[in-house]
């Protein structure tokens, strides 16, 4: 008797995971509006630096040292928007006139050639940035000024300077909230501006900066919790100031072993922050994102789209085909994800990394679900595919119940 | 009494709570007195720890670049300075030309400025007004003048709006080795200067010529640089002076000298100035660094300039800092008592619950009450105690830094450790100083000092001299208040006058404007206080027999007055009101211009206004707490009187030997010659009530 309930226990958990998995077939072909369907296109970054004054010198040297990066790894000049609120190169308490350092070592000039800062100075505004995300400029803002992103691209939002709970402070003037920053992201989203969003902020406080996001596809991750500061890295006693922030050097330092065909995952960038290096506790925020952290490569947002999407006509849509494939591909995604969202959301990302090794596995069961989930997508209603489940379970039943007597 | 009733409830709760006060004025003056008092005694133990304020200072954030050349030729110029002094004996133009010398060998733009010694002058209106009366004076003849050499590296990058000015005052007739020393300080830091790429302010080195006094030189020299004359109206002695000085130049090779010129230079607004002092080393303080920073009327620089020298000296180069104070507080027993006492309750509280952190160790409370008093005490005298003070009048923020060496400076390593220390520490100020964006103006200008890394703040300084003077308008209106209760009880009981009700009404009248008799009296005294503090500028303007006449009769008229007064019965009463009335705004309005003077000043005047009382009336009353009463006013009277005060304090802080009767005169002088507002003080706030005060005791009643 007793193994015939664990039989009908077992019989009702595949029923559930049946259940649970045409639930997610639903949810990802209702939810899944054209943004998700299209294909990555293209990667754009805009990379801000929000404070003024020599004080200040380690944002700007964050920002370059991140304009670099994104730059190495495959994003060209003209896909990014470099915001820098002051000029620390030509100050004259530089003792390297001309040339911005991120280490003490100065083996690096971060400002040597080929920097196209497109925002300087008094142009970094709260105004000029939101209009930078919105697309909402003067008619006669240079192309190269404007973000000319589509419902295709992936963007990289990397901001740092002054915060504090729930604001950015830009100039020594005026605030970016985060109101403000989820009104722009939820406008962009509208206005079909963006596929995937990746907001990484390194200031205090940074993670306040994130509580009022609500668009889909955006990923954020700050360098510090709310009431935590964001502390420098180090000083360099040569220049007289703290040359780089420490959630910021040790982002750099992940990339630097990294190049453009790496594929390296978000996961992995989430994991390498250690809090007793930081002195702060990195915030993720990824109820709004869809994908699996672990399947999605740092190039995604750090580089650049590498393969050319072929179409048939210049003027159409990419081929249904592809989309199809995409779709299913999501959707496949999400079915393996729900059941992990719980862990991932609550557990540290080290977990994360385990899981990751399971992965041979999933692989297996992936194809499985992949022929049955084919046929399920030619059945035209849900329900029906629900009821043939049930008709095929009860046989199941009988064979096992006949079994075990 | 139904009907009185409901109307004073009906009262608003502040006027309720004005009348509760002034009926229960002698509890409430007694217990703000000594919580007055305690809260001053309490102030070391409320200080806080200093911490740089700005940003953008970043004190000890480079390292030091002084290098061993810079010093060797510092060194090298040192000698040079010091062989001037054997050759000739007349090195007055000498020094000052190989200042320039060097100094135009390093690239900066020098020029001479020379100016004449001002005599001191009363201007008793001086730091009300900033504007300048520029003294021409006709008498002085070329020779006495003073030369300063002026020296400005011009900031590579920077856009030449603002500026960084140290200080050397010396002697040029003749340099000690003292003076030698801290101009080879400056001399290294400015060769330095002039080769790095970090300069964003540009740097003035004055070499002040201290013949005539460093804070004459000084002063000259920025009364010139903030005042730029035009036109042909210059200074009508500097065209006549010119031409001998001229052919001087003249001799000298050309292409040395071609930066060098009589031409006024100028660079941006002042940041910050450091006036940089050696002492002779045969004090007790060795290897210190002393910071003097009280400028005239009690104004204090910035505390962010004092926080970051603090932390370069102390953190980076090692010395000790140290900042004045009373040296012969620190060996008072009832100090100690009551330092030891704070430190148990300190002790019981943070038994009682180990959060509460206050109550320090009895000996760095004494420290810090030694400290505490002498800060208290220079911001008072309100004269500048350096030539730093010439710059807070230009709202400079400017120190003193008096470095004393360890060991006697004979020999040339221990002179080369010297300078590198002490040139390291003027460059990282200086370095700080520069990454400056703004005027400073972040951290505390009202505060007092009770180490060089502690410090009382306004908001807690106020609440002492808030509690002082809290008593003195609620029992000047309990006095007036009592006064008119007592008439019109004397009069209900009176049976006659109770008929005539037209009469009544204006005796009523009348009683109510009785208290301008009383204010009349206030202000006459006043008035002659007024006369009084100006009595010596009337002294220079007139013939000698005419100015004693007159100061005869000046301090003689109160006495005159006095016999005059009428001598009603209650009357003593509406004037004591008056007079703390007066007293209370004399103190306010003083508390805003010098606070410190205030403070002392409260001391000594609350107890004796609040306690005034008719002796007579005492000896009549045949009680002890009358005799008590008129004991203590005897004691507060005396003590009251300026001069007794002096001599008091002078003797009990410094020993009753050292008393002589000159020194109050040469105090007062020295007040009156440095525009101090305490010499108003004294003479018209706090001279008339201790006269009204002592006018009290002796009324006939």
């Amino acid at each position: 008797m007793g193994s015939f309930f664990r039989f009908t226990a077992f019989l009702l958990l595949i029923l559930s995971a049946t259940h649970l998995c045409c639930n997610s077939v639903a949810y990802g072909s209702s939810s899944a509006s054209s943004s998700s369907t299209t294909m990555h296109t293209n990667n754009w970054a805009v990379l801000v630096c929000t404070s003024r004054f020599w004080f200040n010198y380690r944002h700007m040297a964050n920002t370059l040292s991140l304009y670099r990066t994104v730059k190495r790894l495959g994003i060209p000049d003209e896909r990014i928007i470099l915001m820098l609120a002051d000029d620390m190169a030509c100050n004259a308490r530089n003792k390297y006139p001309a040339q911005v350092f991120n280490n003490e070592n100065h083996r690096l000039n971060l400002y040597g050639d080929n920097v196209e800062v497109d925002y300087r100075g008094y142009e970094v505004t709260v105004e000029n940035f939101l209009r930078v995300l919105t697309g909402r400029h003067e008619t006669a803002v240079p192309r190269s000024k404007r973000l000319l992103s589509d419902e295709g691209s992936h963007i990289l939002l990397y901001m740092t300077g002054h915060g504090g709970d729930e604001f950015l402070k830009f100039q020594d003037s005026e605030e970016l909230q985060s109101h403000d920053l989820a009104d722009a992201v939820k406008q962009m989203k509208e206005k079909r501006r963006f596929k995937e969003l990746l907001i990484m902020v390194d200031t205090c406080q940074a993670a306040t900066l994130f509580s009022q996001l609500h668009s889909p596809g955006v990923l954020a991750i700050g360098s510090s919790m709310k009431g935590e500061n964001s502390y420098s890295h180090h000083l360099d006693s040569d220049v007289g100031v703290s040359v780089v922030d420490r959630f910021t050097f040790y982002t750099l330092a992940f990339f630097e072993k990294l190049n453009m065909y790496d594929n390296a995952s978000l996961s992995s960038l989430f994991g390498s922050y250690n809090p007793n290096m930081l002195m702060s506790t990195a915030y993720y925020r990824m109820d709004l994102y869809e994908r699996r952290l672990e399947e999605v490569p740092v190039t995604n947002f750090f580089g650049s789209v590498m393969e050319t999407i072929h179409t048939v006509s210049a003027y159409r849509a990419p081929s249904g085909k592809n989309s199809d494939k995409d779709k299913i591909k999501l959707s496949l995604d999400q079915s393996v994800g729900l059941d992990k969202r719980r862990t991932l959301t609550s557990s540290n990302v080290q977990d994360q990394i385990n899981n990751s090794n399971t992965k041979d596995q999933l692989g297996v069961f992936e194809h499985l679900w992949c022929t049955f989930l084919n046929k399920a997508e030619k059945i035209e209603d849900v329900d029906i595919l629900v009821n043939y489940g049930l008709v095929i379970m009860l046989p199941l039943v009988a064979v096992f119940t006949w079994l075990s007597h | 009494m139904a009907e009185s009733e409901t109307p004073k409830t009906r009262r608003r709760p502040l006027v309720r709570l004005g009348i509760f006060l002034i009926s229960h004025s002698l509890l409430v003056s007694v217990v703000c007195c000594t919580a007055g008092v305690l809260a001053l005694l309490l102030l070391p133990v409320l200080a806080k720890n200093t911490y740089i304020s700005e940003n953008a200072l970043m004190p000890g954030s480079a390292n030091a670049m002084l290098s061993s050349e810079d010093i060797s030729e510092a060194h090298r110029f040192m000698n040079d300075l010091t062989g001037l002094n054997l050759k000739t004996g007349e090195t007055g133009i000498e020094s000052s030309r190989l200042i320039a010398r060097y100094m135009s060998d390093l690239g900066a733009d020098v020029n001479y400025h020379k100016f004449h010694p001002q005599p001191n002058q009363f201007r008793p209106l001086h730091f009300f007004s900033n504007s300048d009366s520029r003294i021409i004076q006709e008498n002085i003849g070329c020779s006495s003048h003073g030369v300063n050499t002026v020296g400005i590296i011009r900031a590579p990058r920077g856009d030449g709006k603002e500026a960084i000015v140290l200080v050397t005052p010396y002697n040029s007739h003749k340099i000690d080795l003292a003076e030698a020393l801290s101009l080879a300080i400056a001399y290294s830091v400015f060769s330095l200067l002039t080769r790095v790429t970090w300069l964003a302010k540009d740097i003035i080195w004055l070499a002040a010529d201290s013949k005539y006094g460093e804070y004459t030189s000084v002063s000259a020299w920025l009364r010139d640089y903030q005042t730029p004359v035009f036109g042909d109206f210059e200074k009508p002695y500097s065209e006549i002076c010119y031409e001998s000085n001229a052919c001087h130049g003249l001799k000298e090779s050309e292409i040395t000298e071609r930066k060098i010129s009589d031409v006024f230079r100028r660079a941006g607004t002042m940041a910050a100035a450091l006036v940089i002092k050696v002492s002779d080393g045969n004090k007790q303080a060795d290897g210190t660094l002393s910071i003097y920073a009280e400028a005239s009327n009690g104004q204090m620089p910035n505390l962010d300039l004092i926080n970051i020298v603090n932390n370069l000296a102390v953190h980076r180069q090692g010395l000790q800092v140290k900042v004045e104070k009373l040296l012969s507080l620190l060996d008072s027993k009832w100090l100690r008592i009551l330092g030891e006492v704070f430190e148990s309750v300190g002790n019981i509280a943070r038994s009682l619950n180990p959060q509460w952190k206050f109550g320090i160790p009895a000996a760095d409370y004494m420290e810090g009450a030694a400290t505490l008093t002498s800060s208290l005490y220079y911001q008072a005298l309100g004269v500048p105690t350096g030539s730093h003070g010439a710059f807070r009048d230009y709202q400079v923020d400017a120190i003193t830094l008096e470095i004393s060496p360890k060991v006697a400076l004979n020999n040339k390593i221990k002179q080369t450790e010297f300078l590198q220390r002490g040139g390291r520490l003027i460059e990282g100020v200086i370095r700080s100083v520069n990454n400056l964006l703004e005027k400073f103006h972040q951290s505390f200008f009202l505060y007092l000092l009770t180490s060089p890394s502690k410090f009382v703040s306004v908001g807690v300084y106020m609440i002492a001299f808030a509690l002082l003077v809290a008593p003195l308008p609620i029992v000047a209106a309990s006095l007036y208040s009592d006064a008119n209760k007592w008439d019109s009880s004397l009069k209900k009981h009176d049976p006659t006058s109770s008929p005539k009700s037209a009469d009544d009404e204006r005796r009523n009248i009348l009683r109510s404007w009785k208290w301008l008799y009383a204010a009349k009296q206030v202000f006459i005294i006043h008035s002659w206080g007024v006369i009084v503090s100006l009595l010596p500028y009337l002294i220079c303007q007139m013939p000698n027999w005419m100015s004693k006449v007159l100061t005869w009769l000046i301090l003689g008229s109160p006495i005159i007055d006095a016999d005059a007064s009428q001598s009603q019965k209650r009357e003593w009463a509406i004037l004591k009101s008056v007079t703390i009335s007066a007293a209370f705004i004399g103190l306010c309005l003083m508390s805003v211009i010098n606070f410190a003077t205030a403070e002392i000043g409260a001391l000594l005047l609350v107890p004796m206004c609040l306690l005034a009382h008719p002796l007579r009336l005492d000896v009549r009353a045949h009680s002890l707490k009358a005799f008590t009463r008129a004991g203590s006013n005897l004691v507060l009277g005396f003590i009251g009187f300026p001069p007794a005060a002096f001599f008091v304090l002078k003797g009990s802080f410094e020993g009753f030997e050292s008393v002589n009767i000159s020194d109050f005169w040469n105090w007062i002088e020295s007040l009156w010659a440095w525009n101090s507002a305490t010499y108003l003080y004294i003479g018209m706030v706090h001279l008339p009530c201790w006269a009204l005060c002592i006018w009290i005791l002796l009324h006939p009643c």
